[in-house]
């Protein structure tokens, strides 16, 4: 009787799944990696932009920390 | 438990596929009805994301930043000021919801996936840092509001991370989410709090109306401003919004109701917010130097106001907020870092699948409520030290969010129409502009003076 159930419970977890989520909302069809975003002008200039903020993010938080520390 | 897995010709089905898949059914069943209660029944299952990221931001520093200005300033500025902040924080959401519910991938995935490995790590390490630094923050106000109760630091912490494990044991997501709304609605608790007080309605209609009295506009006024915009939205919630919205199983349509959960969730946020300002606006009254108080240090000074109950209300109002927001950045870390580290991560997933999701977790809440217990350390510091950070860490977020949200490739329509991009890229300007002038307040307080600040 158990064994009989079982491929019967498996089917209908699979009909419900297939039925109710899109196919990129299933765990393994998010293995695959949306593409990598081909940059233009503008946004590369953001990049750098942002680059530029990290490096100052990064002097403001070290001497708040070393201001914290003292 | 062997996870269940069932090949089919070209699918792999897995646990975590479906339990998402019976919390969508009940959506798909909702919606196929007619009526105003199926339609309420709909929004009841889709509110979550939303509710819990917007109560969730009003954590243990928000609610004492919120009552020190409160009895700092009054009853005036500062309260249709706050209300600003949280509809600055809706159209910043907003977006995390149309990104997660089109693409069905978490913020942290989305910028590895589009932006490189680079951004990718960069964006986790930073909201890891900026989040551990948060959470021991949330704990000092735990510690802070039981303390008011006598119990002792340690007991306080070991409630909070109980309640916190508690809310991870179902392994199902649509059962975390429901134990932490029931938490994050107590962050309420500071409306009745504000009635006890007896505030003058006249002068919170003219505060809402006039936007007066004004505060003084002096430095220090400035740098409230300025941290209260910049920390209006911080990196996790973000994260957390988007993450949850594809842990949850939304798609593009459940849009609309995902809006209506973040306005929701923004409107009692704000009512909490205004409500802390105006339970504590007596203490201006009585010109009561209050700049530097702890939770417990209100509570107690409210206590001959309001009295005993209305007190313990206060300071456990203070317990909720550093609760629940321990519970949702602890979270965000873990979604964050399986999105980038490739690791399974939903709360769908039993202990066996999803060990680094949960290791991240509670090793993040552990270490931070750890140090809150190491005894003489300066944590007032680290209060500190949080606020520069958070700030600082949200223009690069804002910028990503900015960008993927109107990337016609992942998005397809549901790219923003230009009134919206012109509503949010001023919003982004606004915040980053807030979050440079704070840093730079930090680092040459006399360059910034000369700007114009007395």
């Amino acid at each position: 009787m158990a064994p009989k159930s079982k491929p019967q419970s498996f089917a209908a977890e699979q009909d419900l799944v297939l039925s109710t989520l899109e196919h990129d909302q299933l765990v393994k069809a998010k293995k695959h990696p949306i593409p990598r975003r081909h940059l233009k002008g503008p946004e590369l200039a953001i990049l750098w932009a942002l680059r530029i903020y990290v490096i100052f993010m990064m002097i403001v938080v070290a001497y708040q920390f070393w201001i914290a520390a003292r | 438990m062997k996870p269940v897995t069932i090949e089919t010709e070209s699918v792999v089905i897995t646990h975590e596929d479906v339990d998402r898949a019976h919390d969508r059914a009940r959506v798909s069943t909702a919606r196929a009805r007619r009526g105003f209660s199926s339609k309420a029944r709909l929004l009841w299952l889709l509110v979550g994301p939303g509710v819990l990221v917007m109560l969730g931001e009003n954590d243990g520093p928000s609610m004492l930043s919120y009552a020190a200005t409160g009895a700092k300033f009054g009853i005036g500025f500062f309260l249709p000021f706050v209300v600003i902040t949280f509809c600055m924080a809706i159209v910043v959401q907003e977006m995390t919801v149309r990104l997660g519910a089109a693409t069905h991938r978490g913020h942290a995935e989305l910028i590895f996936d589009r932006f490189g490995p680079f951004w990718g790590w960069f964006s986790m390490i930073d909201l890891g840092i900026g989040n551990f630094l948060t959470l021991i923050t949330e704990f000092i106000a735990v510690r802070a509001g039981l303390g008011f109760f006598g119990v002792p630091p340690w007991l306080a912490i070991l409630i909070a991370l109980v309640i916190l494990y508690a809310a991870l044991m179902s392994h199902r997501y649509w059962t975390w989410e429901r134990i932490t709304l029931a938490a994050a609605t107590f962050n309420l608790i500071f409306i009745p709090v504000a009635l006890m007080t007896h505030p003058n309605s006249h002068a919170v209609a003219h505060a809402f109306l006039t936007w007066q009295p004004l505060p003084d506009f002096n430095k220090d006024t400035l740098l409230i401003l300025l941290a209260d915009i910049g920390a209006t939205v911080t990196p996790w919630m973000l994260f957390f919004q988007q993450s949850a919205t594809v842990d949850k199983g939304m798609t593009t349509k459940d849009i609309r109701f995902g809006r209506v959960d973040t306005v929701l969730g923004a409107a009692l946020a704000a009512a909490a917010a205004v409500g802390t300002i105006l339970a504590t606006a007596p203490l201006f009254a009585h010109q009561m130097s209050a700049g530097n108080f702890e939770a417990a240090q209100f509570a107690q000074a409210l206590e001959p106001i309001i009295g005993r109950f209305g007190a313990s209300l206060f300071a456990l109002g203070m317990v909720e907020a550093g609760i629940v927001a321990a519970i949702t950045i602890s979270t965000s870390s873990a979604y964050a870092f399986g999105e980038v580290a490739h690791k399974p991560h939903s709360l769908n997933l039993p202990m066996g699948e999803g060990k680094s999701f949960y290791a991240v977790l509670t090793l993040c809440a552990m270490a931070a409520a750890a140090i809150v217990l190491i005894p003489g350390l300066p944590l007032v510091y680290v209060v500190l030290v949080v606020n520069v950070v958070a700030v600082l860490a949200m223009p690069p977020a804002l910028v990503f969010l900015f960008m993927l949200v109107n990337d016609k490739e992942i998005m397809g329509n549901l790219v923003s129409p230009l009134w919206a991009n012109i509503l949010s890229a001023g919003v982004v300007f606004v915040l980053t502009a807030a979050g440079i002038l704070f840093g730079v307040s930090v680092v040459a307080p006399n360059v910034f003076a000369a700007l114009g600040a007395k």
